[in-house]
């Protein structure tokens, strides 16, 4: 290697850049690895939990080493309403099984956690510099520009997340849309420990996910999410962008309702706020995948698109290392036959199409449209259900009704049919 | 012309945390470079940079200071080398024993034409170092420099006094502390970053400098943080007239 050249330029230090960098390095190649932010995890959020099967390939027994949180073994999802909360609460020992775990993590530990990892593996990681442009010759891309400084590579890798300039610049994609994404805002609240696991009802080193839909986003498509960490909760609300601009909130605002919602207030009790934090999620599922292979260039993760919001389950750390690995592979392909055409690295999306990245994304390929097309789960059921729970649980002397008159009350004032084609129209988009 | 740059590695200050007990803890805090080196630094690469020299960066403390992101962000600022001395009895040192340190570090690296130093360190910014090394090391010293301009076999620098500018020759080899003024410490650029990687570190241990254990002269009893006034936390909530209006009556009631 000439000293102003590399085999491969990856930008982003997020979860898929240090991944891809991290296995190419491993099999001798010379990588580069840019992040803006002073360190890996300084810039980026995630609610907060990683589902480990990915990772595990690459990194077998990781959660043994690397800093996460609480291995997940409890799922509560609510309806939330501004006086109630409805919650299905599932524990087993059937979550947390090596292979399909769950862990929560806070970006900053393991983000950094991985830049170790692929330093180690020898990776030039430089931090502080955000890569500005893409040198681009007859439509090639040849490395990139940082400041006055420019940098070759037979390969280009754009890891720089959601709002992706680079493959912007490139003309890959548009700018999102309002429909693609939504905005988070997460704060981290620290508590000791004990109190955490007796609130949350958690073993030590376990913990519980929590998901709100309702009125933690104001009852338009997003919700609220609660991740207990070791010492500390990560809470915040998500809302898609385009429906933000017809909520009477702002998102800040629905964050700090939240908070002091009745059922969640008495668990922040006594918390200090240690961090606090805004992003976008992409949201828009398969359909909002870019192109992702162009002459010496692959896109990974988030700035790929690749990132599913089901509601029940946020999923796009697993994918960032899923889309990492497959383009390890192509490049590593690549490599040997030193071609880096777009035509050769088509094997990126063949890599991928066997993956459960594309499995999966084209699985759930309806969902973000049924979310967006049923406000009732947003705005209706959460009431439907609290004005259930109130029926049934409350006693006031007066004559009791029966259960199906009481019930099929709450459930006509949204319909029968309605609730019957949204039940279908949701089982079949998953 | 070899030039060396004193600098002394601190917890990050932004990562520093009050306990409840208003204890100061430096558990998260990553070890940094003094802010005030910074400019140390930056002086140091200016002049190695403008005449051709040679910069090396010097710094003496516990084992901790051995830390890799923190020496390429020093290589990655000019320096083309790095002397420590690492033990963990050098920590906590009074001003002389540092100088002295110090001295014992640069007698290693043998000749010298000019030693900078910062104005005082970020943590305790006693500014006592600079003169004292200057005085161990048997070579004039001048401190509260915010202009130097180097010539064959010595320095003309510029103070700024209360009232006036004073200007010195001085011959060299000499030590000179610099001011926070002196210039903007630059911003590593990727191929600088990247150059630094490939610098070398000594690191060495007191014994290698032939020092011993200076003994405690200070004893930290306790650090305390000041302490926080208790927030009344009464918080109003909604944006309705009324919840103005008790806003306003309650402002008012303090303010009165
Ligand atoms: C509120 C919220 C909750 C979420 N919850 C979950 C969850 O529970 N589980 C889950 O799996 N996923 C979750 N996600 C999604 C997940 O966080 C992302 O999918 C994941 O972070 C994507 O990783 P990445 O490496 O592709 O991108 P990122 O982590 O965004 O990393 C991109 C990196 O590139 C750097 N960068 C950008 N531009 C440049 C440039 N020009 N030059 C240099 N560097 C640059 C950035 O600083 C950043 O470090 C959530 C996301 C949000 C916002």
């Amino acid at each position: 290697m000439s000293d102003d050249r590399f085999d491969a330029i990856i930008v982003g230090g997020g979860i898929a850049g240090t991944v891809t960098a991290y296995l190419l390095a491993k099999e001798g190649l010379e990588v580069m690895l840019v992040e803006r932010g002073n360190y890996s995890g300084s810039k980026n959020v995630t609610g907060g939990r990683i589902y480990s099967h990915s990772l595990e390939k690459i990194i077998p027994d990781f959660a043994q080493e690397a800093p996460v949180e609480r291995k997940i073994t409890r799922e509560k999802i609510s309806l939330m309403t501004d006086d109630s909360n409805v919650t299905i609460d599932f524990s087993s020992t059937r979550l947390g099984q090596q292979g399909s775990d769950s862990y929560s993590v806070l970006r900053g530990a393991f983000d950094q956690w991985l830049a170790g990892k692929a330093e180690d593996a020898g990776v030039q990681m430089v931090t502080g510099i955000r890569v500005d442009n893409l040198i681009v010759r007859e439509g090639k891309v040849c490395g990139i520009v940082a400041g006055e400084d420019e940098m070759e590579a037979n390969i280009t890798i754009l890891a720089d997340g959601v709002n992706s300039l680079l493959a912007q610049k490139l003309g890959y994609r548009g700018e999102l849309s309002p429909h693609q994404v939504a905005v988070g805002v997460k704060e981290i609240i620290e508590l000791p420990s004990e109190v955490i696991d007796d609130r949350f009802n958690c073993k030590d080193g376990e913990g519980t996910s929590w998901l709100f839909a309702g009125t933690p986003s104001a009852g338009k498509v997003g919700g609220g999410f609660i991740y207990t960490n070791k010492a500390s909760i990560s809470l915040g609300v998500v809302c898609t962008l385009c429906e933000l601009i017809k909520a009477n909130k702002t998102i800040p605002q629905m964050l700090e309702d939240f908070k002091s919602h009745p059922s969640i207030e008495p668990l922040l009790k006594g918390g200090k706020m240690i961090e606090y934090s805004g992003h976008l999620v992409p949201e828009g599922g398969l359909h909002m995948v870019p192109k992702i292979i162009g002459d010496g260039v692959l896109i990974v993760g988030d700035a790929a698109g690749f990132c599913i919001n089901l509601g029940y389950a946020v999923r796009g750390m697993d994918f960032a290392v899923g889309s990492a690995e497959c383009a390890a592979r192509a490049v590593l392909k690549a490599k040997e036959t030193k071609n880096y055409s777009a035509e050769f690295l088509q094997c990126y999306q063949s890599f991928l199409d066997d993956s459960f990245v594309m499995k999966d994304l084209k699985h759930y390929k309806n969902f973000p449209h049924f979310l967006e097309e049923t406000p009732r789960i947003f705005d209706g059921y959460p009431g439907m259900a609290a004005d259930m729970m109130t029926d049934l649980f409350v006693v006031t002397g007066n004559p009791p009704q029966s259960m199906t008159r009481m019930m099929m009350k709450h459930v006509k004032q949204i319909g029968l049919l309605n609730i019957a084609k949204d039940g279908w129209k949701g089982v079949r988009s998953l | 012309m070899n030039i060396i740059s004193c600098f002394k590695v601190v917890p990050d200050e932004q990562d520093i945390t009050i306990k409840p007990n208003r204890d100061i803890s430096f558990e998260k805090a990553p070890m940094t470079i003094s802010a005030y080196d910074l400019n140390c630094i930056e002086a140091g690469a200016q002049l190695a940079e403008a005449f051709e020299g040679n910069l090396i960066g010097v710094s003496i403390g516990a084992k901790k200071i051995d830390d890799s992101k923190l020496k390429k962000n020093v290589l990655s600022r000019g320096p083309e080398s790095i002397l420590m001395v690492a033990d963990d009895f050098l920590e906590d040192l009074d001003t002389y024993q540092t100088a002295n340190a110090l001295k014992a570090a640069i007698q290693k690296v043998g000749e010298f034409d000019l030693i900078l130093c910062g104005e005082g360190s970020a943590d305790l910014y006693a500014q006592q170092v600079g003169a004292q090394l200057g005085q161990l090391l048997n070579v004039p010293v001048i401190n509260s420099v915010n202009k130097i301009a180097l010539m064959e076999g010595k320095v003309i620098v510029e103070r700024s006094l209360e009232d006036e500018v004073e200007t010195i020759e001085i011959p060299l080899p000499a030590v000179i502390s610099v001011t926070s003024d002196i210039n903007l410490p630059r911003i590593p650029s990727m191929k600088q970053i990247l150059a630094a990687g490939k610098k070398s570190a000594t690191i060495l241990s007191a014994l290698d400098v032939g020092i011993g254990d200076f003994g405690a002269t200070l004893q930290v009893i306790e650090t305390k943080a000041p302490e926080q006034k208790e927030r009344k936390k009464d918080i109003i909530q909604g944006d309705s007239d009324e919840a103005i209006k008790s806003f306003i009556t309650k402002i008012n009631k303090v303010l009165k």
